[in-house]
Parts: structure tokens; C-alpha cells; sequence
């Protein structure tokens, strides 16, 4: 109890200089964690638009390289649809054979021009030691087109949309992982292979759908089950259907083929962030010709004025931040420093006394962490002020992110090639337990360091020469 | 209680080099009451230093009881300075922020002693000196004479064998110099105590059993009360 008795009269004769010190230290704490909620509010922006990419929960994403185009002349695969200008007008050809296409529908669902990828290799990389789940998915687009009866050129009604078929097992993994069912219900394990379909809010309104509307998707009728809404700044398919349906009715490329047994995409979940570079080596190990990309090779695909801000708060303001700090502790060890040779005598009484060294420093290190307290209460304070003036005072960010027009990431396409659009972000600056506990850390090792050097200066301090000060 | 052989003192500043104390010899009984006087930069301060272990000699030996204190390690001559000699200095020296009772109550913090005892110990100091009645005062609402006395009590209240005073009237007016001596002298008397008194004041150096007079750090006998000249 003495301690504290001599330690707060010794704080109150020094209130002006306890004061100067401690709120040096608030300076420079502050700065730290407003810093820190700025970054940390970016980085959720981020990742918000990253998650967009290739949807929340996802760590890596595994695509086949890109396919070159078919050389003109090249014959169409098995099975596979044309529709071209004959000599008696538009013609529809199937495996060389050709109808007058006049009264026709031609109605094409293919993927993007990329090398599909088993299924079964889903289940590999599933089984990859820190893997946590993997569920495969085709991003498809269907291009519809209405020949009229009574025409010479195709001039007929055109519809496009595009279509996810996705793992209705694994629902919480890939582009339906972020959505929220706003109608009706999404799909369970038991629609795998059913002709239903999930419609984003967006493509319903704008097509007059509901819960219960028919869509016809190549030539199948497809029943509406729910309405999916995705975040806002997303740019998500139209429709969602059962990746077993996808398969067997889409072709693999626009004159044909079949995708029956293939993925386009390939989500995986690791069991950790930690494990992210691990489970990408090892699938790029299992799966060498494909695309293995990871949130952190997408997120400088990202730009715009969110990347901008990404930039400034961890570079420019780690380093303010570091400059405020060190500002600050150096203010409080000369203070403390001067402070202490200011009571040299007052330290060579107490060691005439008979008091030891140690104690005398551990009378001045509680000083220095009891300002330092005070200096971390008042940092805190100072930060969560300059998060509130930053969310309040700070503009929009926009960030450029690739249309997901074919369900890509942007490592897979020709950047020159690949519409951007803008995402709107707003800036939410975060102040977490882990800052807070930062800045009381940082306060008090300025306190401790500001203490450690008085300490040393009584350390050296001869009782003699101490009092003689005084005479 | 002290045996002084060949005591020399020498300070460095910058290229000077001081001769603070040179060649002292003394031996200091128990229970005697010692003056030293001389003028300024005389070395007074500097031995009365040495005879507390403030600072070590730079050749000759001090030893209090047969303890060597030259060679003592610091942590064994703290403690001795905790227990053993109490020091009463010209400017008091109370610690500005606590009051009167805690500073006497200084002097016990590396004794350990429970803060029960150190309190009841405390105000018989206090008591001792005529001060319990301004216990509870800073030593700013304190007169000079009022804050010796603090000091004075600080030095006694864990019963030293030694007391060393410098200067303890210097700042004092003549009356309070005078209760001031007094009050010490009572207390020599009562206690047993060994007391090394260092003072300009030639009045009050008569009071002492011997008194030496140093000099460009010389000390010599001058009264010897207990071992008058011979003849």
C-alpha cells in the first residue's frame, strides 16, 4: 500500500508532465488503431468483393486452361448443332445434315471456351490431406434464338442468360454460398438431378419470375424452386440448376460435345487460412494442366479506388503509425528520464535509507505503466474517435471487378478481353479485441520502456553523488 | 563501533583530480558523541560519506563492528545502512509528496516490517520528537525545525546503532537550532547512541564528548573530553 500511496502523490506533483506523456502515448496508440480499423475495414471490403469471385467460404478455385477456338472448317463434334446462311436461307445442320431453320428455336447452352475437368477429380481433391470440402460447378451460358417462319436472315427474338450448375450438395461452397433465399427454398441433396432451378432476384424481376414459374433452359422446363438474392456489388448468374442437370444437357462448346462426368470449376474450402498454400501446391501437384488460384492472387486483380485505400493504410499508415509511436515513446523516456534526474536526490535519500535499487526502480516503473494506462485508455478512445471521423467523412470506395458473365476468375481470361464493372464499397472501418489489446500492449511497453530508461539512470546512480546535488 | 586506517578519498572532475579525505586514522567508540568541524570543502561531508558506506574509500580501511564496509557488496552495505545507521542531512531531505508520519515511515519500507508495526513504530518516533500532532503534514506545511524533527525521527525509528547528522542545524534559525541540539543530545543520552555530528557551529561542537576539526582533508582531534591532554 505504500507503494501506491508514494506512487500516486508522485503522479499528482507531476500532472502536467504525467499528463504531456500520457497523452503522447494516446497520440501515437491512437494513430496505431485508427490505422489498424482502417485497414482492417478495407480489408473487409476486400474481401467482400473477392468473395464475389468466386464466392464466400472458398479458399482455392480450380479451373481447366483455356481452350483455343475451333479453326474455321473444322467439323462440329458428334451430335453437335450449327446454324449457318445456306444458299435457301438460315439452315440448322446436325452431324453435316441441314433443315431450313425457319420456325426454328436454336436454343445453345455451353460453357466458356476451357478444357472441362472430370468430376471425378472433385472427389481427388476432396480427399487432399487440409482440404475441408470441394464441390464442383459449370458457369454456362444459354443463347437462344427464335428464326421466324417467313424470313430470309436469322432476324428472330434472341434471349441470353447465364446458368450456374452447381453441387446441391455442397451449396455452402461455390457461387450460391453468399446468397440469401428470398422465396421459396434453394436446393437440397435430393434435387440433384430434378429439373429445378433457383433464380436471382435481379433476372426474376426483370423476367416477371416467381417461385413457382417454368424456365426453359435448352429446351427443358425447369420449375423455379426459390429466389436468390447475392451482396450487393456481385455480379452473380441468372439461374442456378442442379450440376447433374447441367451436365447432360449442355455441350461443351457451342457447335457441341457433351460435358456428361465434367466440371468447368472446381471450389475447394481448406481447413485452415493457414493451409490455403499448402492445398493450393497440392492440387497444382494433382491437377498440373489446370488453373489453381487462391484469394490472394485474385486480390490484385482488384482495382480501383478500394485498392488504392488497401494501398494507403498498409503502407503510408503503417508507417505514420510507426513514426507516431516512436514519436511518443521517445517523448516519454526523455520525460521520464528528466524526471528522474530531477529526484536524484530525493532517490540518493531513499538509498542513505537503506532502500535498494530494485525498489526505487520498481517505484519508478509503476509510475511508468500507471501512465502508460492511462495512455493506452486514452489511445483506445482516440481511435475509436478517428474510426468514427474516417466512416463518417470517408468516400465510397469502388473497386473494378471482372463480370462474372462466365463464372471465371480473372486468371483465367485475357485481361484485355474481360468487362469490368464497378463495385461500390463502402468503408466500414473495425476495431477488434486483437487492436484494442495492441494498443494497451503498446502503451504500456512505452510506459515500461520510458520507466527501463529511468531505471537505468538510477541504477548508475551513486547515494554520494545524489546528495550532493542537494548541498 | 568504527576503525578508520589510512582513509583517503579521491575525486575525479575532468582533469582535476580532488583530495577530498587524506590519511584519516580514527577509531569512534560506541555510544560516543563525535563533532567535526572545518570550513567548506574541508572534507567533513565526504567522511561522514564514507562513514555511512554512501562511498567507498579510494585507499584505507573503514570498519564498523570489524565489518570491512570499503569491500562490503552493495546489496550486504544497503542493508546495513538499513538497519544499522541513520543519517540526518543540513536540507532535511523529506520526500516532498508524503507526509510526515510516511516519511519516518521510509526508513522502515526495507525492513519489511508488517505496516501495523511500521505505524505503532512510526508514532513513537514521531512521539520522540515532539511531532505526532503534525503527523498527518505535508513536509511543505511543515516549519524548518518541525521538518528536522520528521527527519530526525526518520533516522531513529529503526533504532540504529549510528546516527550521522550533517549539518543538521544549518538551516536554522538560532532558537531552533538550540531544540534542535537539544532534542539530539537527549536522545544520545537516552539512546546510547553513537553520533557523528558534522557542523560549522563551534558552540555547538563544544557540546560533543570529542571534536575534530578537518581540514584539506585532514582530520585532527582537537577536544577529547574522554581522554583529556595530558597535563
Amino acid at each position: 500500500m505504500f507503494f501506491v500511496t508514494y506512487l500516486r502523490r508522485e503522479l499528482r506533483r507531476r500532472m502536467r508532465q504525467a499528463v504531456l506523456i500520457a497523452l503522447g502515448l494516446a497520440l501515437g496508440v491512437g494513430m496505431v488503431v485508427t490505422v489498424a480499423a482502417a485497414s482492417a475495414g478495407v480489408r473487409k471490403a476486400q474481401s467482400g468483393v473477392l468473395s464475389t469471385l468466386y464466392g464466400v467460404g472458398t479458399d482455392v478455385t480450380v479451373t481447366g486452361p483455356a481452350e483455343a477456338p475451333p479453326a474455321p472448317g473444322t467439323q462440329s463434334p458428334k451430335n453437335g448443332q450449327t446454324l449457318q446462311i445456306g444458299p435457301r436461307g438460315p439452315e440448322i445442320c446436325t452431324n453435316g445434315k441441314c433443315v431450313s431453320a425457319a420456325g426454328h428455336t436454336v436454343d445453345q447452352l455451353f460453357p466458356p471456351l476451357i478444357e472441362p475437368i472430370r468430376a471425378s477429380k472433385v472427389a481427388a481433391v476432396a480427399r487432399l490431406h487440409d482440404v475441408a470440402a470441394a464441390a464442383g460447378a459449370i458457369a454456362l451460358t444459354d443463347n437462344s434464338l427464335t428464326i421466324p417462319k417467313n424470313s430470309g436472315a436469322p432476324q428472330g427474338n434472341s434471349d441470353s442468360f447465364t446458368v450456374d450448375a452447381v453441387d446441391t450438395a455442397h451449396t455452402a461452397l461455390g457461387p450460391m454460398a453468399a446468397a440469401t433465399i428470398t422465396s421459396g427454398h434453394s436446393f437440397t441433396a435430393a434435387d440433384a438431378d430434378a429439373d429445378v432451378a433457383v433464380v436471382d432476384s435481379g433476372y426474376a424481376i426483370s423476367s416477371g419470375m416467381k417461385t413457382g414459374s417454368a424456365i426453359t433452359i435448352r429446351q427443358v422446363r425447369f420449375t423455379v424452386i426459390g429466389i436468390a438474392t447475392q451482396p450487393q456489388g456481385t455480379s452473380p448468374p441468372d439461374v442456378y440448376i442442379p450440376l447433374a442437370r447441367g451436365q447432360a444437357i449442355a455441350s461443351a462448346t457451342k457447335a457441341g460435345g457433351s460435358l456428361a462426368g465434367d466440371v468447368t470449376l472446381i471450389y475447394v474450402a481448406a481447413a485452415s487460412a493457414a493451409d490455403v498454400p499448402m492445398v493450393q501446391h497440392e492440387i497444382s501437384r494433382l491437377l498440373p494442366g489446370d488453373t489453381v488460384s487462391a484469394a490472394s492472387s485474385l486480390a490484385s486483380e482488384v482495382t480501383g479506388s478500394l485498392a488504392d485505400a488497401a494501398k494507403l493504410a498498409n503502407d503510408l499508415g503503417k508507417w505514420v503509425s510507426v513514426l507516431a509511436l516512436i514519436a511518443a515513446f521517445a517523448i516519454a523516456s526523455l520525460l521520464t528520464m528528466a524526471a528522474v534526474a530531477r529526484r536524484s536526490a530525493e532517490f540518493g535519500t531513499l538509498k542513505s535509507l537503506g532502500w535498494r535499487t530494485q525498489r526505487i526502480i520498481a517505484q519508478v516503473l509503476g509510475e511508468s505503466v500507471a501512465v502508460g494506462i492511462a495512455g493506452a485508455a486514452a489511445g483506445v478512445g482516440l481511435g475509436f474517435a478517428g474510426a468514427a471521423i474516417i466512416a463518417k467523412v470517408a468516400p465510397t470506395l469502388s473497386a473494378a471487378v471482372a463480370s462474372q458473365d462466365s463464372g471465371l476468375p480473372q486468371t483465367t481470361r485475357n485481361a484485355a478481353d474481360v468487362p469490368y464493372h464497378a463495385v461500390l464499397v463502402p468503408l466500414s472501418p473495425s476495431i477488434t479485441i486483437g487492436v484494442i489489446e495492441l494498443a494497451v500492449i503498446l502503451a504500456l511497453a512505452g510506459g515500461l520502456l520510458a520507466g527501463a530508461l529511468g531505471a537505468w539512470r538510477i541504477a548508475r546512480l551513486q547515494p554520494a553523488d545524489a546528495l550532493a546535488a542537494v548541498a | 563501533m568504527y576503525t578508520l586506517t589510512g582513509v583517503t578519498k579521491l575525486y575525479y572532475e575532468g582533469r582535476q583530480t580532488v583530495l577530498a579525505v587524506t590519511g584519516v586514522d580514527l577509531v569512534i567508540g560506541d555510544g560516543e558523541w563525535l563533532a567535526i568541524q572545518g570550513r567548506t570543502g574541508g572534507g567533513k561531508t565526504t567522511l561522514l560519506n564514507l562513514l555511512g558506506g554512501l562511498d567507498r574509500p579510494t585507499s584505507g580501511s573503514i570498519e564498523l563492528d570489524g565489518t570491512s564496509l570499503g569491500t562490503l557488496p552493495e546489496t550486504r552495505l544497503t542493508a546495513l545502512r538499513a538497519q544499522s545507521i541513520g543519517v540526518i542531512f543540513q536540507t532535511f531531505n523529506l520526500i516532498p509528496t508524503l507526509s510526515a508520519a510516511e516519511n519516518v515511515e521510509t526508513a522502515l519500507i526495507p525492513m519489511r516490517a508488517s505496516q501495523v508495526a511500521r505505524r505503532a513504530w512510526t508514532t513513537a518516533a514521531l512521539d520522540a520528537v515532539g511531532l505526532v500532532d503534525r503527523a498527518n503534514h505535508l513536509p511543505c506545511e511543515l516549519s524548518g525545525g518541525q521538518q528536522q524533527r520528521a527527519a530526525i525521527a526518520r533516522a531513529l525509528v529503526k533504532n540504529p546503532k549510528v546516527v550521522l547528522a550533517d549539518e543538521p542545524t544549518g538551516n536554522l534559525d538560532e532558537d531552533t537550532r538550540e531544540d534542535i541540539i537539544g532534542l539530539l543530545e537527549r536522545l544520545w543520552r537516552e539512546r546510547g547512541l553513537t553520533l557523528v555530528l558534522v557542523t560549522h557551529d563551534t558552540a555547538i561542537a563544544r557540546r560533543a564528548q570529542r571534536v575534530g576539526v578537518m581540514s584539506k582533508g585532514r582530520l585532527t582531534i582537537t577536544k577529547d573530553t574522554e581522554h583529556p591532554p595530558a597535563g
